[in-house]
């Protein structure tokens, strides 16, 4: 009966019962659920509480991540309308002019 | 004690009781769920108590990802999933554990002790299974205890495993040739 509960056209349903009939059975000891329980309920955690929490932290990244794209973005088109160009300089603020005045600074000429 | 007052209150309205903190609601469904649950459990990890941790744990585990749970599939299907997790990943644990500090064989990995049965035959039937399960490989061990114990069908056991049912079937045929040959050694 066991080996043949493994033919793809068994009565599975019929070999559990008739298995569990000849004894074979398992099952959770007395208060099971009571010590489920206990551990989930002793610690006073609540699950509608702690769903709560998870969708607001949702709604708040979503918002502020939104939100940091497009500044990002605002920032890229701002960048370029004002330098033409996105390259590393014009985000770095550097003009391709030559500054006199940077290179005396810098060397004390 | 656990309030058992829900009787045939149906499974969406004890879900919605369990997340507004209802906890007699959830231990309503874990009344319903949990020899299911131990079939599962015991089939794969042995009688022992270690089981009995697991189980706990597949509870555990349900409680906090009820929110998660769409409707879509049947309840039991859900919970059956997460035992499957948790046991092969038990399994996995403790063959990592074995191989690093002991050469200590695959059935001393499981001690397990045969429950109060009423009859030397109902023992004897249930001590066969027990150790011709622990002598199967896991992967074909899950499906002889979907198939066997719990009394799913090929495209159940498919659901639950998340495998095609090819597998299922190439894996079952496996089982039997492998089951066949540890209780002739029996």
């Amino acid at each position: 009966m066991i080996i043949s509960s493994l033919d793809a056209s068994a009565d599975t349903i019929e070999v559990a019962r008739k298995l569990e009939e000849e004894g074979v059975s398992f099952n959770f000891s007395q208060n099971f659920g009571d010590r489920v329980l206990t551990k989930l309920f002793s610690a006073g955690l609540s699950v509608s509480r702690e769903v709560e929490f998870i969708k607001y932290m949702n709604f708040a990244f979503y918002r502020i991540a939104l939100t940091g794209v497009a500044a990002i973005v605002i920032l890229i088109i701002s960048i370029f309308l004002m330098e033409g160009s996105l390259s590393i300089n014009s985000f770095l603020g550097l003009s391709d002019n030559y500054d006199e005045s940077i290179v005396c600074l810098l060397t004390g000429n | 004690m656990m309030n058992n007052s829900y009787g045939v209150t149906k499974e969406k309205e004890l879900i919605e009781a369990s997340l507004n903190g209802d906890k007699n609601a959830f231990g309503e469904i874990v009344t319903r769920y949990q020899k299911m649950v131990a079939r599962t459990v015991k089939g794969m990890l042995g009688d022992s108590v270690f089981a009995e941790d697991i189980g706990q744990e597949v509870f555990i585990k349900l409680y906090y990802s009820l929110s998660e749970f769409r409707g879509e599939a049947k309840l039991s299907t859900y919970i059956q999933k997460i035992a499957v997790n948790l046991t092969l990943n038990e399994i996995k644990r403790r063959k990592r554990f074995f191989t690093l500090f002991s050469q200590k064989a695959n059935d001393e990995m499981y001690a397990f002790e045969i429950a109060d049965q009423d009859t030397e035959e109902r023992r004897e039937a249930s001590e066969i299974v027990n150790k011709a399960l622990m002598a199967m490989d896991p992967k074909f061990r899950i499906i002889v205890t979907m198939r066997m114990l719990q009394g799913y069908s090929t495209k159940e056991t498919a659901e639950i495993l998340n495998l095609p049912i090819g597998t299922v079937l190439s894996r079952l045929s496996r089982a039997q040739e492998q089951l066949r040959n540890i209780l002739l050694n029996l």
